[in-house]
């Protein structure tokens, strides 16, 4: 199997469209039948179209990847496709707001909440879908794990409440922006793909200073991915310094005394022990 | 005429991707192993491709490739490097070709003869018009790659689309394809297929439920765009392991200055490639989801086994096969030295053994938590109020080591004592980067 078959030029598929032709390869069917074999199938499809599928792919032979291939340090697949993701596509699509009971992070549970919809994100390292929405009442942008959905219905909102909604959502992300500059230390520079590979999910700048081969990596993100970032951070250890962001640079100072402590190493003393 | 390669264009994208920004032309294609004058013709081309296909951001005529790898992550979940593989070089005559044969099929099934007609009457007066024989290799070659089949009944034999997963679906079917697509694709590997299907039906997606009303639903975090650029090689090897064939190839290790050769047809300015040349027997590809990373295990003569990172690997050629034996018993040692490996380090197996210390108050136990999605075939051996004990045989600490200082004060290492004495180590390295911020407080 080629990918870069001709029938994937970008020519003729720019042509195709203009002319509303699809054409699908049996690479394309190959490829889905190895999915629908996947247990996450079921919550996506109704029996009836998950029959209908099977029934349309039967002289199709999956991949067969045994032997050849296989993942490493993959995080446990808790889930990959929430049941609620069908239900949340109509009112989304629809941008309609909803009355959701859900229970927050400490497990209290909140009985029908009104809200409005704004994205489902699916999160690549815990492997879980977290619903993300306007609270109306709290006036809060939320994230809460689908896991933790009770049930929702829609509620109507009209489209300029909706409008308007998305507009807060967004200003509200806007703001909760932040950035931070990470320095490869120089003496690592030869394992600077890997630093890179380690922060390409983030929306980056890298800078090179030529003089002192030294290369700056500029990140942003939203202020719940500290966390996260710190952990890559740490992940990296002694080949990366954060520069600039004082946050991220307490928190590694903070991380490395209470580390060291765990040694039975106090920091005022660093000598005493092992 | 030779397979054409996509080595450099995927070198590019990559390095633009990981290293968006840093780089000038001069260093940029220094560092790629190509002329200044290569560098602006592969990026003049990239352009080109995505261009044609992202006909709504072609508008805005000031698009460079620069800033289409810096993405806004709540705009779009569109796979950002999926246009590499609409890449291939095609005449404009025959592009246009296959489109027009590919949409009167659409609309019903038409036999060679038919589909002359409609060439006939469709073709500008610009275009050549095709004869015959050249319809009838289109059409052997659309239905080797599944997109046209034939409609049952006599001569002449008729072709029409083969796209019943889209016609047999309700609208409301369609979505949920869809969404499992995009799911799917992106979580899964391999996923280019998914990718290039995904595209397929958002096309269709969007005919029932025209703009605005189409918005992308689904984000997926902390998701490593570049995977799918070693994708490319993929299939290349899999074939080989199927068909227990030998394999060479020209491999840049990662930490070698260039990614990339030129490869020069004309012998008068040919320049000694500065790859190594390799000939092994592919026996393993592996993904590491801790960096979006992809890996071939293999065999080496006189030298065991070897370990590649795909991305190095340039000019496949394939070779001879080997028997039965050989392949199985060399696939038996493989999957044997790594069946300890944390990623792909096959050194000597050891226990490691730590102190993971739950969250302080009433938080969720996120720690736990994270172990236990993360840890691998690592189990929790004892367990008290305040923390709980981890243990794990791995080969070699070198890619545990990381994984495990990641937690930073929420872990500490108990077993084997060099790894303990290693991590106080790098603690304290770590601390000495940050007291200058501490005492500017």
């Amino acid at each position: 199997m080629n990918p870069f078959e001709k029938i994937f030029n970008y020519q003729i598929i720019s042509r195709l469209e203009e002319s509303g032709t699809i054409a699908i390869t049996s690479h394309e069917r190959t490829w889905l039948k190895t999915m629908l074999a996947h247990p996450a199938a079921r919550h996506a499809f109704s029996e009836e179209t998950l029959t209908k599928l099977q029934g349309i792919l039967a002289q199709v032979e999956p991949y067969d990847l045994s032997g050849g291939f296989v993942e490493k340090a993959k995080s446990q697949e808790k889930q990959i496709y929430h049941p609620l993701l069908r239900k949340f596509r109509g009112i989304l699509v629809r941008k309609q707001g909803m009355y959701i009971t859900y229970q927050n992070r400490n497990g209290k549970t909140h009985l029908e909440q009104r809200g409005f919809p704004y994205k489902l994100e699916y999160s690549m390292v815990k492997r879980e879908w977290y619903l993300l929405w306007y609270h109306f009442r709290i006036k809060s942008f939320m994230s809460t794990r689908l896991q933790h959905v009770f049930s929702v219905r829609e509620h109507p909102v009209s489209s300029q409440v909706a409008q308007e909604t998305i507009a807060i959502i967004e200003t509200s992300l806007e703001m909760r922006k932040e950035q931070a500059v990470i320095e490869v230390v120089p003496a690592y520079n030869q394992e600077l793909t890997r630093i890179l590979y380690a922060f390409s999910c983030f929306e980056k700048e890298v800078e090179y200073l030529d003089q002192a081969d030294t290369y700056r990596i500029k990140l942003f993100y939203l202020e719940d991915d500290r966390e996260y970032i710190l952990s890559k951070i740490r992940f990296l250890g002694t080949r990366i310094r954060v520069i600039e962001g004082k946050k991220l640079q307490l928190r590694m100072y903070e991380s490395a005394q209470k580390a060291l402590l765990r040694y039975g190493i106090s920091m005022r003393n660093p000598e005493t022990s092992e | 005429m030779a397979k054409e390669s996509f080595d450099k264009e995927i070198q590019f994208l990559r390095m633009l991707l990981l290293t968006s920004g840093a780089f000038s032309r001069k260093q940029f294609a220094e560092r790629l192993g190509i002329s200044v004058h290569t560098f602006d013709k592969t990026a003049r081309r990239l352009k080109d491709i995505l261009l044609s296909i992202k006909k709504e951001q072609a508008q805005q005529d000031s698009l460079e490739l620069n800033q289409f790898t810096r993405f806004n992550y709540y705009e779009t979940s569109e796979p950002l490097l999926l246009f590499l593989f609409r890449a291939k070089s095609l005449k404009e005559s025959e592009s246009y070709r296959l489109s027009v044969l590919l949409s009167a099929m659409q609309e019903q099934a038409l036999s060679a003869t038919e589909l002359l007609e409609v060439c006939n009457r469709l073709f500008p007066s610009e275009i050549v018009l095709p004869d015959e024989k050249t319809i009838r290799s289109d059409l052997k070659y659309l239905e080797e790659v599944g997109v046209i089949t034939r409609e049952p009944g006599g001569r002449p034999i008729r072709y029409r689309l083969h796209n019943e997963i889209i016609t047999q679906l309700t609208d409301e079917e369609l979505l949920d394809l869809y969404d499992y697509v995009d799911v799917m694709a992106n979580t899964q590997v391999p996923s280019v297929q998914g990718y290039m299907l995904r595209d397929n039906l958002k096309k269709m997606v969007k005919q029932l439920h025209p703009a605005p009303v189409f918005t992308e639903r689904f984000l997926y975090k902390y998701h490593f765009h570049s995977r799918i650029l070693d994708e490319a090689h993929l299939y290349t090897l899999f074939q080989a392991i199927h068909q227990k064939r030998k394999i060479s190839f020209d491999y840049f290790t990662p930490r070698s200055g260039t990614k990339y050769a030129a490869q020069n047809t004309n012998p008068l300015f040919e320049k000694k490639s500065t790859g190594r040349k390799e000939h092994v027997l592919p026996l393993k590809v592996i993904y590491d989801h801790q960096y979006g990373r992809w890996y071939l295990l293999a065999h080496k003569h006189g030298k065991g086994m070897v370990k590649y990172r795909l991305e190095g690997i340039t000019q496949i050629t394939e070779e001879d096969v080997v028997s039965v034996d050989v392949f199985m018993q060399q696939q038996e040692q493989l999957a044997e030295s790594i069946r300890y490996s944390w990623l792909i380090d096959t050194g000597r197996p050891l226990k490691v053994k730590v102190r993971f210390f739950n969250p302080d108050g009433y938080q969720p136990n996120f720690v736990k938590e994270r172990v236990s999605l993360q840890g691998q075939w690592g189990v929790i051996t004892e367990e008290s109020d305040d923390s709980f004990i981890y243990e794990i045989m791995v080969n070699g600490i070198t890619e545990i080591k990381p994984w495990l200082r990641s937690f930073g004060s929420s872990c500490e290492v108990l077993e084997p004592a060099f790894l303990r004495r290693d991590m106080i180590k790098e603690w304290k390295e770590i601390l000495s980067y940050y007291e200058s911020v501490r005492e500017n407080l």
